[in-house]
């Protein structure tokens, strides 16, 4: 009698019936945050990429106004170039203040962004906000910009 | 410049607002200039910490274009500015949230922090907020679910460009099974700008005939001191952690703090 009242005593103050398992999940999330670690290479091609994953897009071109492709992490890019710049020079010629445009397909969406006097064509399975876009768009132009010379000789070849 | 810095979770009832309207003030004490902003467009409660609900011109306003952001800005406890954000949920609906950026950046100069609370989740008004900001806070509880959280909002914040500088760890009981200081570190790969225990006296501050927040009510009750270290650490001035509810605990204090934590 006296045993069972001391161990009932004994396991509550020392918090018995908690069973400390943390270590698989600590294991679990550091894992999952290691899934999410973007490190840019070297490699132009590798981190268009890399930048895909990041930003949980499929694809995206990016184009001048008059539709030359810049970049695109899906071949020449050149059919999603030039119907996403026609499509937006439209738009923006009845709607001047557009920023982006979203279109939702079958197969998913189909997104217009402007910055910078380019045309950021991104398909991604679902809609991007204007936030985020943006932020695809900002980090893609600084890559652009430090891989100048690659898109040259792309484009040459 | 101000620094705008966004206090985010990803899960809710972590305390971020608790949190928020604490650094804020205890940073007004330090002598800064600071600005919190309700960034929860649709489900505010800053003022209601801040004992300022009754606020006839609110963040909604301005994001609807319809106020001048001077007019959403007002006078809290110990000399912080406060927009609020509105509570009618016909306004949260109209409201472009993705404006946040750009208001927060007309009144950036004039203050030395922006503090802006930002919604639990991960949706659009959290990215406006996460986005308006250069440098994300996150706020967890020792558990593995908060800091699952935690994690996702700290890799949006990253992609959207915000530097995640670190995390304070709340309701910190010292149970058993809890997530320790170190192991919250290291799975986020963050600094731990404050471990803030369970103290009772935070949640008796919102039952008081006058809200105020802990750091004005009951400034030398564990929680508020560990607030105060918080918003110190954030102005860059060196605290030490020695004195504090984690200095060594003796043995009659590590029993008697056990009985404590079974009547909670």
């Amino acid at each position: 009698m006296f045993r069972r009242m001391a161990k009932k005593v004994a396991s509550k103050v020392l918090d018995e019936d908690v069973k400390s398992n943390t270590n698989s999940q600590i294991d679990f999330l550091k894992d999952f945050l290691s899934k999410h670690n973007y490190v840019f290479s070297q490699d132009f091609e590798e981190n268009l990429g890399i930048l895909k994953k990041k930003h949980l897009v499929d694809d995206f071109v990016v184009t001048n106004f008059d539709g030359s492709v810049i970049v695109s992490s899906n071949g020449s890019g050149q059919s999603d170039g030039i119907m996403g710049t026609a499509m937006f020079s439209y738009i923006k010629s009845e709607l001047p203040d557009s920023e982006a445009v979203l279109i939702k397909r079958e197969e998913g969406w189909f997104m217009l962004f402007t910055l910078n006097k380019k045309v950021f064509v991104v398909r991604a399975g679902s809609d991007l906000s204007g936030i985020e876009l943006r932020a695809l768009a900002l980090e893609l132009s600084i890559l652009m910009d430090e891989n100048k010379e690659s898109i040259k000789e792309r484009k040459v070849a | 410049m101000a620094r705008v810095i966004v206090i985010a979770s990803g899960k809710g009832g972590t305390g971020k607002t608790t949190i928020t309207a604490n650094i804020g003030i205890a940073l007004a004490k330090a002598g800064k200039k600071v600005l919190l902003v309700d960034a929860d467009v649709a489900m505010a409660n800053l003022s209601l910490i801040l004992g300022m609900q009754s606020s006839p011109i609110t963040l909604h306003d301005v994001l609807l274009g319809e106020s001048q952001v001077h007019d959403a800005i007002y006078d809290g406890p110990n000399g912080i500015h406060f927009i609020p954000s509105g509570l009618s949920l016909d306004n949260y609906k109209r409201v472009d949230s993705e404006r946040l950026g750009g208001i927060i950046a007309s009144i950036q100069d004039q203050y030395d922090y922006i503090l802006l609370d930002a919604a639990a989740g991960i949706e659009k008004n959290v990215l406006s907020a996460l986005s308006a900001a250069q440098e994300t806070l996150l706020v967890t509880m020792p558990t593995s679910p908060a800091i699952a959280d935690a994690l996702k909002t700290k890799i949006v914040a990253q992609r959207l460009g915000s530097k995640v500088i670190g995390v304070i760890i709340n309701f910190v009981m010292d149970e058993k099974g809890e997530i320790s200081k170190s192991e919250c570190s290291s799975i986020l790969e963050l600094p731990v700008y404050g471990s803030i225990p369970y103290d009772s006296e935070v949640r008796k501050s919102f039952m008081q005939q006058r809200v105020l927040p802990v750091v004005v009510r009951k400034p030398d009750s564990i929680a508020a001191k560990e607030m105060q270290k918080v918003a110190l650490r954030l102005a860059g001035i060196q605290v030490s952690d020695k004195g504090g509810q984690k200095a060594k605990k003796g043995f009659f204090s590590k029993v008697t703090s056990i009985f404590r934590r079974n009547k909670k």
